[in-house]
């Protein structure tokens, strides 16, 4: 067909021959392909074979790790065995000590006094106590200089910080540290009396509990029975001794116009002696598990 | 704005304009937001005397209602000063506090502070010296006073829109004082001070700050709270001053050290807690003109020198941190900025030794 086209006309009689040789050279290089076809699909072929091997290869490794390791594990699960316990490392040794010594150094904020190196010195921790229960802790970091000296520190304003350290810094630390610890261990048993009796024995307060920052002067209106006919007696507490946490002086008055009879004078004597020797809040719990009754054999 | 209450014709003793005209003007300074809170802190009014009050309503007419409810209820010149403290107390910034220090002798024996007695002692002592003075107490946390006085003179009532307000904290040698315009009365104020809490001796210190909480952590000592302890869980090595050094690690640094030298620097001096906030630093400076060059108009000159360098800040003492890491200054700063909250100063007063 295609040679009755191009021998037609003339002038494509040329174009006719060009054509030709075209379509011939396309013809061979058909039949090169074809013959290649065959040798690339090979190629291809032979190249996926071998993937093929490869991914087959690979697989069955894996899959004897696998089974390795599920034996390894199994046979660890059943040897539980003394022997086992032998290959705890040093490690872990060393691990453990090092927490129980954490755990003691974390302990001993229950002594009351206790400290951590610091890069300029050591920064001390004084816990309070009264009674048994624990109370605020206070702070002072000292810088341990040639004169040792106070970096900062939590102790209350009103605590006389500068007086201590002036007369034992300097001189003693272990006694500064004493005196201070003293301080604020009877500066917080103050405070938790005071609290106690504010917060637990607020009915048998007649008016509010007048106080100071170092609760060294408490002044407070009270009945011995709440409900009762007892009249309200006044009492001021002095604490002249910053490190006691019982009163120095004890005032114990009527507030009353009229005198008072002999057993009301007794109770009063009484309530000073029992002021003067059991701390604030005891005293106030004995007057609530008398009830009606004024039971003098408490006055020791 | 007086109206006589209905019924009591008789008996009640009218309210004076000049505390009726006071009333008024405390309310109104109060916001509406405020009004609320304020009015039961004061507890003079009832729940359900406030009840009565719309609150809705534009303030100059809730304003009027709360002044008539006062004076139904007798309100005296004590209750509108109790108001007063109050609202001074929720708005304490806006005034601007000194710091006085007392001392006592050497070898005082125990202070054993009433405060019963300490009022009945101030107010006596203002008393005497002056007629015509108005003197209100109200208790505050950490058995601390809030006291309020209103001057007057011989032949003049107090002027109630004036008064000097002074805080107190038992058994400290500390007294704040709101600036007042009055300065004449300082000296009796500060005798006052004195004698009532048992001192000998009170002198002003160059501090001064609308931030209240802040002059008393600074005196008192509290601004440096963090203590290392073995019970603590975080390190305190490990927070860095917000430089994130190693936010990219395609990024090399490199003043590295120089950058770690000057965070460290930094945390030692400024340490790792909130500063207390002041808002400036003021360097008064007397000084002889120093040069190194030979001669030169100013070297020969006899007179110091006199000049007012002052730093302002929203918050000076954190701005002050900021300066070295942000490299504005070398670090370390000079100790005449960083001794700030050390010394509790912040007026300077600079001479040739």
């Amino acid at each position: 067909m295609e040679l009755a086209n191009t021998l037609s006309q003339d002038g494509e009689s040329r174009g006719g021959v060009l054509a030709h040789l075209e379509r011939l050279e396309t013809q061979v290089s058909r039949c090169r392909k074809k013959l290649e076809e065959p040798q690339s699909t090979q190629a291809v072929e032979s190249a996926l074979g071998t993937r093929i091997h490869e991914l087959r290869r690979l697989r069955d490794k894996l899959r004897a790790e696998v089974k390795q390791h599920q034996a390894r594990v199994k046979a660890s699960t059943t040897n539980v065995e003394p022997d086992q316990t032998l290959e705890i490392t040093e490690q872990e040794i060393l691990k453990r000590k090092r927490e129980n010594v954490k755990a003691i150094l974390q302990a001993y904020r229950f002594t009351g006094i206790s400290g951590k190196l610091t890069s300029r010195g050591v920064c001390v921790c004084i816990g309070t106590a009264f009674e048994g229960n624990l109370l605020d802790s206070y702070f002072v970091d000292l810088v341990m200089q040639k004169p040792p000296q106070i970096h900062h520190h939590s102790i209350p304003v009103f605590i006389p910080l500068e007086e201590i350290s002036a007369k034992y810094l300097q001189t003693n630390i272990q006694h500064f540290l004493f005196t201070l610890c003293e301080y604020l261990n009877a500066y917080s048993g103050r405070k938790y009396q005071a609290d106690r009796l504010q917060s637990d024995f607020a009915a048998f307060l007649a008016g509010p509990l007048q106080r100071n920052s170092l609760c060294n002067l408490l002044s407070f209106t009270y009945k011995a029975e709440p409900e009762g006919q007892s009249f309200p007696f006044c009492a001021r507490l002095l604490y002249r001794d910053l490190t006691t946490t019982l009163p120095t002086d004890v005032t114990v008055t009527y507030q009353g116009t009229d005198a008072l009879s002999t057993t009301r004078e007794e109770q009063r004597a009484a309530h000073e002696n029992l002021f003067f020797t059991k701390p604030l809040h005891q005293v106030f719990t004995s007057f609530a598990s008398k009830g009606d009754k004024l039971d003098m054999s408490l006055v020791s | 704005m007086r109206r006589e209450p209905a019924g009591d014709v008789g008996r009640a003793k009218e309210m004076d304009e000049t505390v009726s005209e006071f009333f008024r003007r405390t309310i109104l300074k109060i916001p509406m937001t405020e009004m609320m809170t304020i009015l039961k802190t004061w507890n003079f009014l009832s729940e359900n005397q406030l009840q009565t009050i719309n609150f809705r309503q534009r303030k100059d007419s809730l304003v009027q209602d709360l002044v008539l409810l006062c004076e139904e209820n007798r309100a005296s010149l004590k209750d509108a000063a109790l108001l007063d403290i109050i609202y001074t107390q929720f708005h304490r910034h806006q005034k601007v506090w000194d710091v006085f220090q007392m001392s006592k002798g050497p070898g005082e024996d125990i202070d054993l502070f009433d405060m019963e007695q300490f009022k009945s002692s101030f107010k006596k002592i203002l008393k005497r010296a002056l007629k015509n003075v108005t003197v209100s107490f109200r208790d505050a946390e950490e058995n601390a006073v809030w006291i309020r006085i209103a001057w007057g003179t011989q032949y003049r009532k107090p002027n109630q829109y004036k008064p000097s307000y002074v805080v107190y904290y038992s058994q400290t040698p500390y007294a704040f004082t709101s600036s007042s315009q009055l300065k004449s009365n300082l000296p009796l104020l500060g005798q006052a001070l004195t004698i009532a809490s048992k001192h000998h001796q009170i002198v002003k210190m160059d501090l001064r700050s609308r931030y209240l909480d802040s002059l008393k952590a600074i005196v008192f000592k509290q601004y440096n709270q963090t203590f290392e302890t073995h019970n603590s869980t975080t390190p305190l090595q490990e927070r860095s001053l917000g430089l994130d050094i190693n936010m990219d690690s395609r990024i090399i640094h490199e003043n590295k050290i120089e950058k770690e030298r000057v965070q460290r620097v930094t945390q030692e001096i400024f340490g790792d807690y909130p500063q207390p906030r002041l808002e400036f630093a003021q360097y008064k400076l007397e000084t002889k003109f120093k040069s190194d060059l030979n001669g030169g108009i100013l070297a020969e000159r006899e007179e110091p020198l006199r000049c007012l360098v002052k730093f302002s800040s929203p918050h000076l003492l954190e701005a002050l941190k900021s300066l070295a890491p942000a490299g504005i200054a070398d670090a370390p700063l000079s100790p005449l900025l960083t001794c700030i909250p050390n010394k509790g100063m912040n007026y300077f007063k600079i001479r040739d030794k």
